[in-house]
This record gives structure tokens, sequence and C-alpha cells, in this order.
């Protein structure tokens, strides 16, 4: 199973990276440009095409793709053009601030939902539930990055309770825990929130569904507490595809820890991957892009291989 | 809103009322036809500024209140939503093209070809989409069709799955069978017997799509990556209106903002009820 | 229904509390700098290496060149003992090095660091981007332990200014290539500061020099944080993070009344125009570009578009030098009525849609802005709009750099430049017809033999009345032939807390990196 996913996964992969590869050559940036940065304003253009014979940018196709591709499998992830610094370098010190926020967005998520969720399924039709499921509706149209700006000026410029953005105090030394403890609530709660219809809609109704089996109903008969029969019984029946859910949904939470971590200036991928966007710097584009990737399919596959080890009945092979 | 799809998920979750349907239907069909008919119902010189006006708060005059450079807030958004319901038509369409390419070619072809074609769209409905699409856009440069490139390049999988799935349940049924025994060319049979039971799903797909395309365009304009900042757009609107959040002038980015929250709501109600009206393989093919 | 008006409800509520939090805009905390100075500016160094190109202008707190400039700009001895002597032919330049300075490492600094320095930003291994300022250095020799001669290949009438680039130690890159050394990232100068420590996108955080030749800081520590965006800054300063901030004039603006912090408004040589190529039709026809010079309305874009924060411009070299012309400049607002004229006297005549034509040609251009920047994108829309008014069609762009250059010969751009060190610098290579079509150097190919004459002049003369004149002709040469329509010279804005003291701004470049309002903030004091 594991290896006709890895099987198809990789080609997949390969064809990414053409396909970024190809892009990257196509398009009309230069890097020698994007490596002068302001100051290529006020170079000559030999002093340009100097540059450029330096980073080897006028090879042929083949040759930068096959250097690319082989310095990548080595661990070379390349030099950054935008940010003067190797890339694996760039990666490796914002890389854990992205995870950091993403696990704890869902965390809040899965926890918050399941509880919601449950409690709204329970009294289905009640005002909680509609209530829960308006808020869900409302908060699913709306950009991620505007409830971003929402929060930062209700909570941040109006209430002045937390900091508008950053992971630390801008005089601390180092990161101590409480300090960026501080700063992650407004980001991390955005994120989560705008992540959250989904799963809560998806608790609700699953627990609402299982609520009606017959295993569920037989508990109720029994006498059980209310909330033995929902979290013991009803719970537990609606939370295997939830697995899956998470899976399907790292996609998005990638895009909106980018959004959320730009809306804030988190020192995270995300606000580095929107600069060099906007400078062009291919190296680093292209491996974060690449390693976003594999890391979004591993979990993929380790989320289906939970399910199928919570659910034997579950054949993979589909 | 990410993915507006998803949250239609559950069975009983959104049934709206006749009365929500035919309000949502109507803020929808005006938001349409004011797009589509803006141009010569309220004309908006893109580039017009007026720089005695700047940071007016709404007013009978201004509905939206002014921007920093004087504009009318809400004249702007209106046009904002034309661009994003144009980027989020066209990428649906492109979208649709190379949906229907793949998701016909698995579904006429059937066997190992469906197969590894259906394991391929599983393995890049997994990629980061919004990367991708940065990806994208970084390197052909910001600009409309980079967009809209962005957004159908990785978004055509629903309407993959929707065509491939509608091919494979057709072609056993007996009208095909007759069709080929008869001896038509498989162009013909996908031509006049496919094609009129495939293209309402596609169209549904293809509704489904716009909200995605929309939400694609806004972030990526919010990044700057997007259209010319000088353009009217929602996202190039909203980023603009976090300068004025500080100022003093928070028109400038709510405006914009509800309207997006409104169509939106607007679309997923009626998509809700036209949902309603599939077969449940479809919906659950579009994760309805 | 009743669920969709509570989803309506529920984004209205959102709404009204965003409203009603942004109407109050919350105080900010007391200065207390317990030794730390933070200030907050938008743009990051790219590394911290002289020879790539960092501080070329001087300013910097972790380096100091042969020279420095003080509190008005003028130059004063650093590293030399005294300014450096210049030989009768303008062609050698002798620099003496002060007694007793050490790097931060202890090393003591000799003749060999300064040629190092110097050969390395030569030495086209090495990937500096400033070689072509010193394009007239021929050769960097040290005659004795604390004496270096430069050899030009030219006179150079400003070379000076050209020695305030820091002195790196050569000891430090022994064998290590230059472009990636990790001094690039902890260097090791003589300036008033070390590096401490560089979170790159966060902040940079640099301790005092106790051993600072030119006396130890008033302040054990300076936190520079690199906050890229305008409007998070401005959330941040607002929240009283900040010491210091740099902010955009209208965001500056906004903390007038906020408690604790005051506004410094700074004068710059930073100006903004438009760059009329001589390729297209339009914009190559001398009547529509002086039409334009006159239509525009300076005093509405620096109301309008800076908040207050700037001035008029009419030429390249900036009010506050004294080689300005004040002959050469036009009028503060629009004069629809004379550029009217000047058109219709040209045979531009308005079509049926209001727009002008001349022989089928129509008097519609593009004018292209770099789509990141608001402000020039909020210029060009201005003078887009004040183009509309005597019928000349402009259509705006916004483009990534890449994008703007390979079309600047036909297109016409939003430019921006200025430094107020010497008026040779940038205008010769933005005006003289040797550089027409080099890159970003004149790239609408104005071709004018007496401007040519006149920078050459302006670069050849020692003798400053001489260049007085020499630019005088220069500025008048430009009046006449508007190669480019300058608009405004920006003030730099920046929020200070009040209880600062010591801040002397000084006259800032286009470029103000390391020479912002802090370049002296080892004597800053917080009350």
């Amino acid at each position: 199973m594991v290896r006709r996913r890895v099987l198809v996964a990789v080609p997949v992969l390969i064809a990414t990276s053409m396909g970024m590869f190809l892009l990257g050559a196509a398009s009309p940036i230069d890097p020698a440009k994007q490596y002068a940065g302001a100051a290529a304003f006020t170079m000559s253009q030999e002093n340009l095409a100097q540059l450029r014979a330096n980073w080897g940018v006028d090879d042929p196709l083949p040759v930068q793709y096959t250097r690319w591709i082989g310095n990548l499998l080595r661990g070379d992830l390349g030099w950054s053009t935008s940010r003067h610094e190797s890339v694996t370098a760039v990666i490796g010190a914002r890389a854990g601030w992205t995870l950091l926020v993403i696990g704890l967005a869902l965390g809040v998520v899965l926890v918050g939902s399941l509880l919601l969720g449950t409690i709204a399924a329970y009294r289905r039709g009640g005002w909680f539930d509609r209530a829960l499921r308006a808020a869900a509706y409302a908060v699913e149209s709306m950009p991620v990055f505007w409830l971003g700006l929402a929060a930062i000026a209700i909570f941040a410029l109006g209430l002045g309770w937390l900091p508008a953005g950053g992971l630390t105090d801008v005089r601390a030394d180092g990161t101590s825990p409480a300090d960026v403890a501080r700063h992650l609530v407004l980001p991390v709660t955005v994120l989560a929130i705008s992540q959250a219809p989904w799963f809560l809609l998806f608790v609700r109704d699953s627990v609402a569904d299982s609520l009606l089996d017959d295993h569920v109903l037989a508990a109720r008969a029994r006498g059980l507490p209310g909330r033995v029969v929902l979290f013991g019984h009803a719970l537990r029946t609606g939370l295997l595809p939830f697995l899956t859910l998470i899976g399907t949904h790292l996609p998005e939470l990638v895009g909106g820890s980018v959004l959320v971590e730009t809306v804030f200036s988190l020192p995270g991928l995300g606000g580095v991957t929107v600069q060099a966007a906007l400078g062009g710097d291919f190296p680093l584009l292209a491996a974060i892009t690449l390693i976003t990737t594999v890391v979004v399919l591993t979990a993929n596959l380790l989320a289906d291989l939970a399910y199928a080890a919570a659910d034997p009945r579950v054949a993979l092979d589909g | 809103m990410a993915d507006l799809a998803l949250p239609l998920s559950g069975r009983r979750l959104l049934r709206p009322g006749q009365a929500t349907t035919i309000l949502a239907g109507t803020i929808l069909a005006a938001a349409v036809l004011g797009g589509l008919l803006a141009p010569w119902i309220w004309p908006l010189d893109q580039s017009a500024v007026d720089l005695g006006r700047t940071r007016l708060a709404p007013s009978l005059e201004h509905w939206g209140g002014t921007d920093d450079l004087g504009r009318d807030v809400l004249h702007r958004s209106v046009y904002g939503l034309r661009v994003s319901l144009l980027v989020g038509a066209v990428a649906a369409l492109v979208a649709t093209v190379i949906g229907g390419a793949v998701g016909g070619i698995a579904g006429v072809a059937g066997g190992w070809v469906d197969r590894v074609l259906m394991r391929i769209i599983d393995t890049v409905s997994a990629l980061p989409h919004l990367l991708l699409g940065i990806f994208i856009v970084a390197m052909l440069r910001p600009s409309l069709y980079a967009v809209v490139l962005s957004v159908g390049l990785t978004h055509w999988l629903s309407t993959a799955r929707i065509v491939r799935s509608e091919l494979l349940s057709l072609r056993s049924r007996p009208f095909v069978d007759a069709a080929i025994a008869g001896g038509a060319s498989r162009w013909r049979v996908l031509r006049r017997h496919l094609l009129p039971h495939v293209a309402p799903k596609i169209a549904l797909a293809t509704t489904l799509m716009v909200p995605h395309a929309v939400w694609h365009e806004t972030a990526l304009s919010f990044l700057g990556l997007g259209l010319p900042p000088h353009l009217a757009s929602l996202g190039n609107m909203i980023n603009d209106g976090q300068r004025s959040l500080l100022t003093g002038a928070w028109w400038a980015s709510i405006v914009p903002g509800l309207l997006i929250i409104v169509v939106t709501l607007a679309l997923a109600a009626v998509v809700a009820r036209w949902r309603d009206r599939l077969d449940p393989r479809v919906r659950a093919e579009l994760e309805l | 229904m009743r669920r969709f008006r509570l989803r309506l409800a529920a984004a209205v509520a959102i709404a009204l509390l965003a409203v009603s939090a942004c109407s109050d805009p919350s105080a900010s905390e007391g200065g207390r700098t317990d030794g730390t100075l933070v200030v907050a500016t938008s743009g990051e160094p790219d590394n911290l290496n002289p020879i790539l190109g960092y501080g070329s202008d001087g300013g910097t707190l972790l380096f100091d060149g042969l020279v420095a400039r003080d509190a008005s700009n003028k130059l004063i001895p650093a590293l030399a003992n005294a300014l450096p002597t210049v030989s009768p032919d303008g062609k050698t330049v002798t620099a003496t090095l002060r007694d007793g300075v050490t790097f931060s490492d202890g090393t003591p600094l000799t003749a060999d660091d300064v040629v190092f320095t110097y050969r390395s930003v030569l030495d086209p291994k090495i990937d500096s981007t400033i070689r072509s300022d010193l394009d007239m250095l021929a050769t960097v020799e040290a005659q004795d332990f604390s004496t270096v001669v430069f050899t030009l290949k030219y006179a150079y009438a400003p070379f000076l200014q050209r020695l305030a680039l820091g002195i790196v130690p050569a000891k430090a890159f022994a064998g290590q290539d230059v472009n990636k050394a990790p001094f690039n990232r902890t260097p090791i100068g003589t300036g008033a500061y070390t590096v401490d420590s560089w979170t790159a996108g966060d902040r940079l955080v640099l301790t005092a020099n106790p051993k600072y030749w030119g006396g130890a800081p008033a302040n054990d520590r300076v936190i520079i944080a690199f906050v890229e965006d305008d409007n998070v800054r401005a959330q941040r300063a607002r929240a009283g993070e900040f010491d210091a901030a740099e902010l955009a004039p209208k965001l500056a603006a906004s903390f007038a009344n906020v408690d604790g912090y005051r506004v410094e408004k700074v004068a710059s040589a930073d100006y903004r125009g438009v760059m009329l190529p001589f390729g297209d039709p339009v914009t190559g026809d001398v009547a529509i570009r002086r039409a334009l010079n006159q239509a525009v309305d300076r005093a509405a874009m620096v109301q309008g578009v800076l908040g207050g924060s700037g001035e008029p411009a009419f030429s390249p070299v900036p009010p506050s030098s004294e080689f300005v012309d004040p002959t050469a400049v036009g009028k503060d607002t629009a004069d629809a009525t004379a550029a009217t004229a000047a058109l219709e006297g040209a045979g531009w005549k308005a079509g049926s849609d209001g727009i002008r034509a001349r022989g089928g040609q129509k008097a519609e251009f593009t004018l292209m802005y770099p789509a990141a920047d608001s402000l020039r994108k909020e210029l060009a829309l201005a003078v887009t709009a004040d183009a509309k008014k005597v019928g000349i069609k402009v259509n705006p762009e916004g483009l990534t750099w890449d994008a703007i250059e390979p079309r600047m010969k036909s297109d016409a751009l939003i430019m921006g430049w200025g430094t107020p060190f010497d008026p040779d610098f940038v205008s010769y290579q933005l005006f003289h017809s040797r550089f027409a079509g080099q890159g970003f150097f004149n790239p609408g190919f104005y071709k004018s033999p007496a401007t040519d004459k006149a920078l050459q002049d302006g670069r050849d003369h020692a003798d400053t009345a001489a260049r007085k004149a020499a630019y005088s002709a220069f500025q008048k040469q430009l009046a006449a032939d508007v190669p480019w329509i300058f608009l405004t010279y920006l003030q730099h804005t920046y929020v200070v807390r009040d209880s600062i003291q010591g801040v002397s701004p000084r006259v800032e470049a286009h470029d103000h990196g390391t020479n912002a309002i802090w370049w002296n903030i080892r004597t800053w004091k917080a009350a």
C-alpha cells in the first residue's frame, strides 16, 4: 500500500519539480539583478554581466536543471538570492515557527471543533447549534487575512491586549516561551478560527448521525448518562473519518498559514515565501514549495495509515 | 473561507429555506449583473484620483466613504467584485478544460489508465495549492493572466473527478451500448450521448470553482502578487485599506471585505439548493 | 431566512467591533530604554560587508570610512587623521590613518586593511554591487604602515566623497571567499557598535564598543528591528515597541496626537519624477514634455500623496545643495492654461473624446510604476489625472522591476533618485548621453551636448565656482529639454519617542539605509 502510494508520489514530485524549473527558466527574472537588489540601479552593465557569470545563469537549461536537482538531492538547496543566505539556513531558521503555528492551530481546531461540534449535535436544532452553524458560515466566507486585520484592529490597536505582530518582544533576549506564547495568541486563534468551520460542521454532523445509530440508541436505552453516550459512543463512531479530513485539509492550513504569517509578520516560512515571490527568488521559493509538498504528502499518507489502523474495515487500496 | 466545497459536506447542514434562497439568489444575481453591467451603469475611471476629497467617512454621497486618494470605496468595491468574478469565471473555465480533459481520458479509457490518472489526481489534490499558485505567479510575474493560470492549474481536480465518474457510470448504460452497437464512432457517442449528461455536473463544478478562484485572486492580490495595485480588486483594496485602519479610515477595508462575505454566502446558499437536486454520487465526488 | 439573518448579523457585528476599536487608538506605553534603544526600519541589509556594498555612503554603526559626514553632511576625517590630500592634477589622493584605531577584535588598523577593502571592491570575482561607483580608481597602494595612496584614471572632483566606505580587516578574510564569508553576517569593524546577533527578517542586535576611538557610546545596546511592511511597522510603533521608527508620511502623520511620540520630518535629496523616453512619438515630443511639466500639480501631490511631507521638485539638484539654481524652477501648482496653449501651439488639437492628437498620433502613453511601491503608484495616478485635464491620456501600469526594465526606452516610468552629497552622483549617469540605455542609467536615451558638457565640467573642475556655473547650466538645460518631470522631493518621516534627546537629522539620500535619522544614535540619550 505504502509502496504504491510512493510509486505515484515520486513521479508527481518529479513532474512538479520539472514544471517549476521550466517556469523559473521561462520567467523574465534576472537572478543577478535580484542579487544586486537596490544596487542594481547604480551598477554598470559590465558589473552585472560579471555577477551573471559568477552565478552560472547562462548555462543551457538541462545543465542547470541537473545541477539544481543533483544539489537538492545532495542536501544543498542552493543560495537564496533575496535573503543572501543559503536556502538551508533560511528554511532551518524559520520552518520551526511555521510548524509551531500550524501545529497549535490544528490542535485548537481539533479540540475546539470536537467539543463544540459534539455539544451542537447533542442539542441539534437548539439555539447553540444554530448560532454555531451561522458563525461557521460567516467565518467560512471571510478571507483569513481580513479576519487577521480585524483581530489586529480590535485586540491589538483598539484594546491593546495583545501584540500586533512579531514573535517576541523586540527588546527580549532570546525567545522566552511566555513571550512567544503571548505573540502567538492572535495568529494561532485567527488561523484556527478560519479553518474551524469544516471541522466543526463535520463533527457536528457525524455525531448527530451516529446519535441515531443503533448501538448508540441502545446505550441510551440502557440508561447510560448523556455525557457517556455522547463522548463514549457517538463521538467515537463519528471520529474515524475525521482523520482523513485532517489529511485533506493540510494544504488549506498551509495556505492559511502563509497569509496569517504575513498579516502578523511572523518570521516563519510563510512570510519569507511571499518575499521570495516578490523578489523572484527561484531557489528559495522552489525549495519551500517542494519541501512543503513532500511534507504534506507524507502527512496525508500518515493520516490514511492511522485511519487504516483505527478501522480495519478500510481497505486502503481503493 | 479557503475551501467552499467542503463545508457543505454535511448532509443536513444547510438546507436553506425558500426565503433565504430567494434572497441569496437575488444578491447573487445583483452581484453578477452589477459586475457585468457596471461599465455601462456606473462607469469607473480606474486611474482617477481626487486629492481634494481624501478619506471622507461614509455619507449619502459616498456610501462607502472615500479612500486615501479620494476614490469612492463602494464604487471601486463593485469593480473589484467584477474583476474577482471575471478572474473566477475564466479560471474556472481553464480548470474545467484541464479537468474535463483528464477526467474524460480517465473515464473513456478506463482500466489502468483510469487507475493511474486517479491516483495522480489524489496526489495532486494533496499539494499545497496556494504555495503552488504563489510560485506560478512569482515566476510569470504578477498579472491578470498569471492569476488566472495559477488558479486554473491548481483547481481542476474536482472537475476531473466528476467527469470521470459520470463517464464511467454512463459507459455501462444500455443506450450507450446501443449506440456503439449501432456503429456510432467513439467521438459521436461522446458528443451526442455522453456530453449532455455530463454537462450539468460540469456546470455545477465550475460554479463551485468561482468562489475558490475569487478567494485565490483576493489572497494573491493581498500579498502583492495579484493584479496591478491601481486596479480595483477586492484583494488590492483590503491591502490598501490596511493602512487606513491606522489612519482611522476603517471603511476602506471593511466595505470590500463585507462585499466578499455577502456574495460568498449568497453563492453558498444557492449552490446548497442546487446540490439537493443532484444524485448523491455526484455530491460525493464534489465533496459536497 | 432566520439563519441567513443570523449570519449577516455576525458579520456586521464583527465589522462594528472593528469600527469601534479603530476610533479609539490606544495611547502608547511610557518610554523606558534601560540602556537599549530600539529603532525600526523597512530595509534589512543584504549583508554587513562594505566590500559587497553595505553602507557605501558611510553612516554605518559598525564600520568607519576614511572620512565621515557631520550633521550638515560636511566631510570630516574619520579613520584618516585629516581629510585626504588631492594632488594638483586631481589624480593622486593620499590618506594618512588615525593612530591607535583597532578593530573590535583587537587587531590594529593598518594601511593594508584599507588597500584590501578597496582592491576587493574592484576585484571582478567578488560580487560587489558598488564597483561602478569606483570606476575612476586605477590602483590603491599602501605607502607605509599608515599611508594609503589612491591613483585615479581621471580627475574626479568628488572623489573624497567615495572614501566614506567602511574599512574591513584584511585578516578576517584570509583564505576565504568574500562572497560567502561568515564575516558578511558577523562582521568585525572599527565602529561604535559590534554585532551581537542578527535574526534575518527580524532584528539586528548591536552592542556598544567601549573602546570606540570616537568615545564610548551613550547606549549599551541598539536593536534595529526590520519590519518590511509599513502598516505592520506602524501598528507595532503604535503599541509602543520602538524608540524611533521610519514610517510613510501619512502613517507618521497619524502619530501627531499619540502621546509619547513626536514626528520628525527630515529633509532629503530623494526625488520622484516621471522619466519620459525619447523613443516614443508622444513622450519624445518636446511640446508634450513641456506641457506635462506645467500641467502637473506638485503642490497637490505634496499635500494629497505625501501628506504634506515634501516639497515640489524641479531638478535633480536638491534645494539643500549649494549647487541648486533657483532660477531653474517652475510653478508649484498646475498651470493648465499655459500647458494647453503650448499643446495647441505645437499642433496637438483636442479630439471628440477630449484627447489631443496631431497628424493621426494620439497624445497617449503608458506610465509604468513599480507595483510594490504605493507612493509611486499614487504619484502615477496623480500625474494621470493631471494629464487628463489638458487632453493627454496616460495609461498607468503597475509592474515588477524586471518587467519594467526592457520597456524603459519606450514607456514612461515613475523613477526616484537623489543624493545630497554631490551633484555629480547619479546625475552624471542619469543624464549624460554616454550612459544612454545602460540599464537604469538614462533609460530614455536623453542626448544633449549641452547637458553632457555641463556634467563633464562639473566633474573635471575642482574649483567650486566653476562647478556651480556648470551645474547651473545643467539645470537650465534640463528645464528646457524636460527629459524628466520632477515631481516632489520627499521628507523622510520618522516617529521618535518624546523622551529621546540628541536627535540630529541631516539631509538624507534616496537610499537612506545606513544614513537614517539614527546615524548618530551613539550620542542619543533617553531622558
